[in-house]
């Protein structure tokens, strides 16, 4: 029988065209509205490393002045100043753990048919690789050892290479960094998590890989200034010296641990290293240290603007309303076929039937306003698209939310369609049949 | 009047009034609010950033790859300025540290005395070498601009010895020195540990290099002081009106002409500085305009859909009122005072809604409460949209013949 009342579904499409043609429209746009706002929503808010988000830490101390210190606040600073991170590098707490900060250099190519250009990357520890599932499409990460004596190596982002290299392989290559010859020993593959969670300060949220990176300590030995913010409580003198020994902070630093239980142990670490310091003359405030793992310093942070937030509100209250209005047209469309009822239920249709039948009509509905949602949230993510490179690469639609559209459309049509199929199966036979 | 039948014929069938009364409450709910929303963001993009002529001011970010001294880079900044300043359609030129609107720039904090413990104000900082009150045109309401004997040279890599003079923003010097003249105080960097720079003007305003929304955004202060040694200069230019573009393109070839050694050079509009700042505003506010008038169009359909259903299945009843009697206007009136009635509850609901949702909003996200008249607009355009949508059908109904209508009887 559902085939037979899905063929009548399908027909009765074309029985009134102009209200069925609103009823469509009406669902269509409610479900474009509301899944485009969502799709945005679910990349904003997705978890970038489902493997070992619980297990990537980013610790915070306060290392603020005393002054205007209200005892028990949270920390308000986001980065760590360099003595801490040198300190927690040296450390050897948890399986692997990196220093970084946004730099952005002039890159001279050797190829003299290439000017000398911008890049944006980072300098981090060789763990960063192996911590964020970093692919390799050339070559390797650096030694160790280069980590240690700072040496200058240059690991290129994929789409860096392939403009200062074209398609072949660069590893062992150099090309001039601040004047400085670094030797290519590897390019990344394609990757770039959304959010870039690993460096959600001072620059893009949203915005796609790195365009190299370079080794921590090589960076600092050639005293290449940050790109991005800092923050300084106290004194600073001037020169690339006085900040490394400063409490400014611009530096991001991670943990991974082997498991999430070892949380603890980190926890319990960086509350000895604070007061080892705090022996030392340094944070002052007695402030709570803190941990964060990857959904947490997301949350923290507020990466979901509340803006993406507003407009996902917004979109279902207008679902909602696009709900009632399709109610309200089923109700007119079913309101005229009360003869028909009549008279299949005098032949013996039981309620259940007409209810399934009434159902699946509306069903068909659903359907059909889905499809045409899916295509009109796709314009209007293309649209959004539009706006600038960062929301480029949100408003995509993956298979998920794919689904999640069918399932909307097709559940609010059937929602819309309870109250007018209930009402159409009370009609009683014989009064129809009476009137007629 | 006939109030009390159309409540009692209406009570008799309750599903369809009540439909039509939640969808008129629900979008005048969201309208409001959404209209708030995008009032409020329109008004934050369209502040003064305190530039005299935004459309023709534009700034080069020069960038040369060399292993240049410091006392050579500031003759190199000497030279391109001069460059700059000799190129045809040039008003002014000022070499300096950030331009307003362009999310790059630092902040510091000063304070009005030495006291350690004090309160900190933090303000942006434009360091200048050259007028920037000439080059922006600023507009100064206190005091005067720099004298040319005031402006020093600071080496950057060097140890800095700040300029002793500063112009403060007219926000600046209402915050710190409300009712007084700001003109001859001093303020300290920090909370005081180096000495203080003397307060010569007040301009009008100027916005901060990341334009927050609020008194925040036009904490700024000016320093008169050619910054050198570290790589990077930053030019403003402000053309003659209406030149931009040419002057743009003829300044940057001037630049790369003159250079000796490999260069990046950035040229930026202000016009796109702001562009970017009030991105992400301004799609909010489109996205919330297009819903809007999806919503309208749907709640008019919705009304208009559901009176025409109503005309048609009372139509053997219009026929017998009409045949014993009624006119053409009494049956107008009926349909019109029934959808009043109709949007009028949900007028009312739709105000309550709208009391909530914005409630919700600003504790769950932050936004600003909801002033009473988008509410009183919302709901006198529902009515008006109401009675609008239902004179269709109600103007059908009247027309209804009365032997038509009463001959299937």
């Amino acid at each position: 029988m559902f085939g037979y009342y899905f063929m009548l579904g399908v027909r009765s499409l074309r029985r009134n065209p102009f209200l069925t043609a609103l009823m469509v429209l009406t669902l269509a746009i409610g479900v474009a509205a509301s899944v485009s706002t969502l799709t945005i929503l679910h990349v904003m808010s997705g978890d970038p490393i489902p493997s070992k988000s619980a297990r990537l830490f980013v610790p915070q101390f306060d290392n603020g002045q005393l002054d205007e210190y209200s005892p028990g606040a949270e920390p308000d600073d986001m980065q760590m100043s360099y003595p801490d991170a040198a300190n927690l590098l040296r450390s050897g707490q948890g399986e692997r753990r990196t220093a970084m900060y946004n730099i952005q250099l002039p890159v001279e190519p050797t190829r003299k048919d290439l000017p000398a250009f911008n890049a944006a990357g980072l300098a981090a520890t060789r763990d960063f690789f192996a911590m964020f599932d970093v692919p390799f499409r050339h070559g390797q990460v650096w030694s160790e050892a280069d980590d240690a004596r700072g040496a200058d190596v240059i690991v290129l982002g994929h789409a860096m290479a392939e403009k200062l290299f074209g398609q072949t392989n660069p590893v062992g290559q150099r090309l001039v960094l601040t004047g400085h010859p670094y030797t290519v020993v590897g390019v990344i593959g394609p990757w770039g998590p959304l959010p870039r969670y690993y460096k959600l300060i001072g620059a893009s949220r949203f915005g796609q890989g790195e365009d190299f990176l370079i080794p921590f300590a090589s960076a600092i030995g050639h005293e290449v200034p940050h790109a991005g913010s800092m923050s300084c409580s106290g004194k600073r003198d001037s020169g690339y010296a006085a900040l490394l020994g400063s409490e400014c902070t611009w530096i991001q630093f991670w943990f991974e641990t082997r498991s999430q239980a070892e949380r603890a142990d980190l926890q319990a670490f960086i509350d000895t290293y604070a007061s080892e310091q705090r022996k030392l003359g340094r944070l002052k405030r007695a402030a709570p240290n803190r941990l964060y793992d990857v959904m947490e310093w997301l949350e923290k942070l507020k990466v979901v603007a509340n803006d993406s937030k507003l407009s996902a509100w917004l979109a279902f209250g207008f679902l909602a309303l696009c709900l009632i209005n399709t109610i309200g047209l089923l109700l007119a469309k079913f309101s005229v076929r009360a003869t028909e009822v009549g008279i299949r239920r005098a032949l013996g249709a039981s309620r259940a039937d007409i209810f399934r039948q009434f159902m699946i009509e509306t069903g068909v509905i659903g359907l059909t306003g889905g499809v045409l949602g899916l295509a009109l949230a796709f314009c209007a993510l293309a649209l959004i698209g539009m706006q600038s490179k960062g929301m480029a690469t949100i408003a995509h639609m993956d298979w998920k939310m794919l689904v999640v559209t069918f399932a909307i459309s097709v559940a609010s049509a059937l929602l819309a369609g309870f109250l007018p199929t209930w009402r159409a199966c009370q009609v009683t036979p014989a009064i129809q049949l009476k009137s007629q | 009047m006939e109030i009390r039948p159309i409540l009692s014929a209406m009570l008799r069938n309750k599903t369809g009034p009540v439909l039509v009364a939640l969808q008129v409450a629900l979008s005048l709910a969201l309208l409001a609010n959404a209209m708030h929303i995008v009032n409020e963001r329109r008004a934050v993009a369209a502040r003064p950033s305190g530039l005299l002529d935004e459309a023709a001011t534009f700034y080069f970010e020069a960038h040369n790859l060399n292993n240049d001294t410091p006392e050579q880079m500031l003759a190199t900044i000497r030279r391109q300025s001069e460059l700059l300043r000799a190129v045809p359609g040039v008003a002014s030129v000022a070499y300096v540290s950030q331009m307003p609107m362009s999310n790059k720039g630092s902040t510091s904090s000063f304070s009005v005395d030495r006291n350690p413990q004090g309160q900190t104000t933090s303000l942006g900082m434009y360091v200048s070498g050259d007028s920037l009150v000439k080059t922006l045109g600023l507009q100064l309401v206190a005091g005067r601009d720099f004298l040319p004997g005031e402006t020093v040279d600071v080496d950057e890599s060097a140890l800095r010895t700040p300029p002793d003079t500063m112009i403060i923003t007219k926000a600046v010097a209402d915050k710190l020195w409300p009712g007084a003249s700001a003109i001859g105080k001093t303020l300290y960097f920090g909370s005081g540990e180096v000495p203080g720079a003397r307060i010569v003007g007040v301009v009008e305003r100027l916005q901060t290099a990341h334009a927050q929304v609020g008194d925040l955004g036009e904490y700024a202060m000016i320093m008169p002081a050619r910054l050198y040694g570290e790589a990077g200069a930053l030019y403003a230019v402000r053309a003659e009106p209406g030149q931009r573009d040419r002057v743009m393109k003829e300044a940057e070839q001037a630049l790369r002409a003159a250079s000796g050694s490999p260069m990046i050079l950035t040229a930026r509009t202000v016009e796109d500085d702001r562009k970017s700042r009030y991105r992400a505003d301004m799609a909010l506010s489109w996205m919330l305009v297009t819903v809007s008038a999806l919503l309208l169009l749907v709640t008019c359909s919705g009304i208009v859909g559901m009176a025409s259903l109503w005309v048609t299945q009372r139509r053997k009843q219009i026929g017998v009122r009409r045949a014993l009697g009624a006119r053409k206007l009494d049956i107008l009136r009926y349909f019109i005072i029934e959808n009043v009635m109709i949007t009028s509850a949900g007028v009312v609901g739709g105000v309550l809604l709208g009391v909530g949702l914005n409630q919700l909003l600003v504790t769950k996200l932050e936004m600003a409460r909801l002033p009473v008249p988008y509410l009183i607009g919302g709901a006198v355009m529902f009515w008006v949209i109401g009675i609008l949508a239902a004179y269709g059908p109600a103007w059908r109904a009247a027309s209804t013949s009365p032997a038509l209508a009463t001959r299937s009887l």
